[in-house]
């Protein structure tokens, strides 16, 4: 930045008032970003959505040559980052990684955010839930498996994966419900993510968990557990030989955990083009796909357009979901 | 400030009381024997237990061993030792008050050096120092560790934006 | 062997070794900081780690985090702020010895101790690291809500003075710790539809407001007095080890292995290792009643166990792709983008990697005896300076530190709220430390509770129908029994001697 920029800045500044942020005038500049960005992440450290956000972060500060720091905004079940991120100034300096959550959370009464909050930006990651059992349970294939929950008395097996209400948990309702049963036939026992619940499940504690097949991939090659079938339209290429649920009942239900990124809601247009744009670049670089190969996770692109109709979609799909479970809140 | 053992042990049994209010607003957990109340529940009730040994504990002392029902610490006694004292607690709340406004860099250096002055470091030293320090927690947190500092009028002013 | 001698080349490459030492020294100030953790460290080199080479990738990793948990030691001893939560177990011990002038003792206590811990944990993670893991993993919520209950009871035990005031302390942290989002039914309590609330209280601003901002008031009432923060200088820093050693060898070795069966269960890290091995060393010690008033015994072994719990918690991980705490969740992440996936393959895959690892776990530790003297040389200036303008720059790193945790300012509201009602709770002689751990067992304790509830349709009796939880649960019964029968007659007796007086 030149000081002939610097000094018509001052002079604006102070013909509208000391301490306002003019966004208008940086975009103007046509220069962004010209200071680090901020990427809000409404997770903890050392998770899959963190680490997706880490390495979309170290991409962008290359391509664009200012740092993008990523900030964890943890806590709330999701709830303090996501309004961390809708709560920002829109000049462009802060962003930030939605996820699934933002289309639930209203729902169940945590908060009033909806997708309809932010300006999305771009979707990059899909992951469908998985069926995972002990490795030495009886059920070898989830025909066997869905048989033995229809045979048995409601509340003999028991699920985990997440927190009461989290994604897995309404992929379990799902599941339970196409296959005629009641959502609570197979009573859900909360965890705090799915390491833990696959671990539980490893020490015998529990029966199944419905966490997607990367979050369970450890212990499927440790031995210590199987996946039965996944709940999307298609196998993933990177576990070929774990069924859908489609192919082996029949039953066409598909849900999944996505991750995107999304700037404050009345982002300058033509930011969001540049940010767009230099996520599609990052999308595209050989460091995301392999990173994302190398924990197992999908990687799906939505554009802006697609992501907003998208996250419209799901936000519908999981009224009707939270609804019928008994876990939307009662207005 | 201190307050005898009975008044302490009153408060305590208050806020536990309130904290048991509280829960029976509390939904229960669908399909569950306990739900989101049952801990405060126990915890408030263990808290007025203990309060009620230390009420009791209290109450059989020896009337010359009780304390008056509120006596303050003979360090804080003197004005300017209270106003030290206070000045503590006070930076913090000029701290999460101005900082957002201001920007780090000012609100730091205006803590450090005030309170530098105050407890007598003499006026070039306190400056210096405060200044480098402000430097360095900036460089270090701010940088180093990405820890995003408030920025405020100051940095509006060097970056423009 | 083939494998092993790929290992040292790839170790003993001079870019390795320049990258171990900026880690060591990135870890060393990182863990000295109130407010930063070597959780925090790690997360910050992963997207360095991201352009590196496997081996120093998880080099820098591994050097870092084991210099964080020691350097956490030293503003603990020095100004009674621990650097990083591992340390707040014995952060009062230590800075009572400080003010008894035994200031070096304790420092190289920690430091040569914590170099000896940290190796006993590497030497098992080495050693038998498939077949901890495997008990590790048979743990269950029921295992770990008796374990919680154990963790607890080190809050009665720690405990100095009344222990009526430090049950009080653990039941207040444990009811502070409800507030936020409740971890089974995910209901929000206490919040009043604030945001920040919805996450719970932070124990880490916590901590630094009850051990730090209560001392920092106290101390600015004299801070206009000419002195310093400590009277005392840092002498000859390994004099009286070799004493130490000889007396409390037994606690070394103890501590350290407890550090590193902790740290190996899932969820629980350094931190709670240290409050563990602390409380045992003060059941276990011919002079309980000497704790607390800086008696080096209980800092020996939690000093041991928290860099012995460094390399323990990736004994899960390794094995299991399972995090053994916070700092090893990252760690998988970087297994896996590396292409050393978690397993018990992981041994066959690439073993050169994995003994690379171990190698640089073992150079670490012993770097930390060099680089530690060095830090603790270069902290003593610290001591030097004087206490008015010393608590000015402590308070504003606390300020920012406190900041970081939560990335907003509900992170220092938590320390202001914290540091006065800490200073409240300690002008009535109600010891702080207590809170500490009630908040950081708060969730284990309800989440493992309300979970085994679940899974055991309402019944108890599940609670003991496992083996491990079984004898886990009956020893709980046992050790809470002698603990409550004691408090009792201990307090008949107390109340005969009042009357006696009256």
């Amino acid at each position: 930045m030149t000081k002939m920029n610097r000094r018509t800045i001052l002079s604006g500044m102070a013909a509208a008032g000391a301490g306002l942020a003019m966004p208008g005038i940086v975009s103007a500049q046509g220069k962004y970003p010209a200071r680090p960005v901020q990427v809000v992440v409404p997770w903890g450290a050392g998770g899959g959505t963190d680490a997706t956000a880490r390495i979309i972060a170290a991409l962008l500060e290359k391509d664009l040559g200012q740092p993008f720091n990523v900030v964890n905004r943890t806590g709330g079940s999701g709830v303090v980052g996501h309004s961390a991120i809708a709560t920002a100034p829109a000049d462009g300096y802060t962003i930030g990684m939605i996820t699934v959550e933002i289309t639930m959370m209203h729902h169940q009464g945590l908060t009033d955010l909806n997708p309809m909050s932010y300006t999305p930006l771009a979707l990059l990651n899909i992951d469908p839930p998985g069926v995972q059992v002990n490795a030495s349970s009886p059920y070898k294939t989830i025909k066997d498996l869905a048989d033995a929950i229809k045979a048995a008395p409601a509340g003999k097996f028991k699920a985990s994966g997440t927190g009461q209400g989290g994604i897995w948990h309404l992929a379990l309702v799902g599941w339970l419900t196409a296959m005629g049963l009641k959502p609570d036939h197979v009573p859900w026992v909360p965890s705090n993510g799915a390491a833990p619940a696959m671990q539980d499940l490893a020490a015998g504690g529990i029966d199944i968990v419905t966490c997607s097949v990367p979050e369970a991939k450890a212990m499927i090659d440790a031995g210590k557990a199987r996946s039965l079938a996944i709940m999307a339209p298609e196998r993933n290429p990177l576990f070929p030989t774990t069924p859908t649920l489609n192919e082996m009942l029949g039953i066409k239900y598909s849900v999944g955990a996505w991750r995107g990124i999304a700037a404050p809601k009345g982002l300058p247009a033509d930011i969001a083009t540049a940010l767009t744009a230099a996520l599609k670049k990052a999308y595209d670089s050989k460091e995301y796909k392999d990173f994302m190969s190398s924990r197992g996770f999908g990687v799906t692109w939505g554009d802006a357009g697609q992501f907003a109709s998208f996250m419209a979609e799901g936000d519908k799909a999981m009224a009707n979901a939270m609804k019928s479970a008994g876990l939307a809140k009662k207005a | 400030m201190r307050l005898s053992d009975t008044l302490l042990a009153l408060l305590f049994i208050a806020v536990a009381g309130v904290m048991i209010g509280l829960t029976t607003t509390f939904p229960a957990f669908p399909g569950q024997k306990y739900g989101p109340d049952l801990f405060p529940r126990i915890l408030g009730t263990g808290i007025i237990i203990c309060s009620l040994l230390i009420l009791l504990k209290d109450r059989r002392a020896p009337i010359s061993d009780r304390l008056p029902a509120l006596s303050l610490d003979p360090a804080l006694r003197g004005k300017r030792q209270l106003i030290s004292f206070l000045l503590v607690p006070g930076s913090i709340l000029f701290y999460i008050f101005v900082a957002d406004w201001l920007g780090f860099v000012p609100t730091a250096f205006i803590i450090l050096s005030g309170l530098m002055l105050w407890f007598g470091v003499k006026v070039w030293r306190a400056l210096l120092i405060a200044v480098l320090m402000t430097g360095l927690i900036h460089w270090f947190f701010g940088s180093m560790m990405r820890v995003p500092l408030a920025r405020g009028l100051f940095m509006q002013m060097i970056y423009g934006g | 062997m083939a494998a092993i001698s790929a290992a040292f080349g790839l170790v003993f490459d001079p870019v390795v070794l320049m990258t171990i030492v900026f880690s060591a020294m990135f870890g060393l100030f990182v863990g000295a900081m109130p407010g930063l953790t070597a959780t925090m460290a790690t997360a910050l080199l992963v997207p360095v780690t991201f352009f590196m080479a496997p081996v120093p990738a998880l080099g820098a990793i591994v050097t870092a985090t084991s210099m964080a948990i020691f350097a956490g030691d030293i503003p603990a001893a020095m100004l009674r702020m621990p650097g990083t939560p591992a340390s707040a177990a014995y952060a009062d011990e230590s800075f009572a010895m400080a003010k008894k002038g035994q200031l070096e003792l304790a420092l190289g206590a920690n430091l040569v101790f914590s170099v000896v811990g940290g190796l006993i944990g590497v030497g098992f993670l080495i050693a038998a690291a498939p077949m901890l893991a495997e008990i590790a993993i048979n743990f269950s919520s029921f295992e770990y809500f008796w374990l919680a209950c154990l963790g607890l009871m080190c809050a009665v035990m720690i405990g100095t003075g009344d222990p009526v005031k430090g049950f009080l302390s653990l039941l207040v942290g444990l009811a502070v710790g409800c507030i936020g989002i409740d971890p089974a039914a995910g209901f929000p309590r206490f919040t009043f539809k604030n945001v920040d609330l919805m996450s719970g209280i932070n124990f880490i601003p916590t901590m630094i407001g009850v051990f730090a901002i209560s001392e920092l008031m106290r101390g600015a009432v004299t801070a206009d007095q000419a002195g310093k923060m400590v009277q005392e200088k840092v002498g000859a820093l390994f004099r009286g080890i070799g004493d130490v050693t000889r007396r409390y060898w037994k606690n070394v070795i103890r501590g350290s292995l407890l550090g590193m069966a902790i740290g190996a269960l899932p969820g629980a890290g350094a931190d709670i290792a240290a409050w563990v091995s602390y409380a045992l060393s003060k059941k276990l010690s011919k002079e309980p009643e000497k704790f607390g008033t800086g008696h080096i015994e209980g800092i020996v072994d939690s000093t041991s166990a928290n860099n012995a719990a460094v390399g323990g918690a990736w004994i899960p991980a390794l094995v299991f792709g399972i995090p053994g705490d916070s700092i090893t969740a990252i760690v998988i992440g970087v297994l896996y983008m590396k292409g050393m996936n978690p397993g018990p393959t992981v041994f066959l895959q690439n073993p050169q990697f994995i003994y690379a690892v171990f190698i640089i776990f073992i150079l670490a530790n012993l770097l930390m005896l060099p680089l530690g003297y060095a830090a603790i040389r270069g902290a003593r200036q610290i001591l030097s300076v004087p206490k008015n303008i010393l608590l000015p720059v402590i308070l504003m790193f606390c300020i920012v530190g406190s900041f970081a945790m939560t990335n907003s300012p509900y992170g220092i509201v938590l320390m202001l709220i914290f540091g006065v009602f800490g200073w409240f709770l300690e002008e009535h002689g109600i010891p702080v430390a207590p809170l500490i751990l009630g908040l950081v067992l708060g969730e284990m304790l309800e989440m493992n509770f309300m979970t085994s509830m679940i899974k055991a349709d309402g019944s108890f009796l599940a609670f003991f129908s496992r083996p491990i939880a079984g004898t886990l649960g009956v020893l709980n019964i046992i050790i809470w029994g002698v603990l409550l029968w004691r408090a009792f007659s201990g307090r008949r007796g107390t109340m005969a001697v009042l009357e006696q007086v009256k």
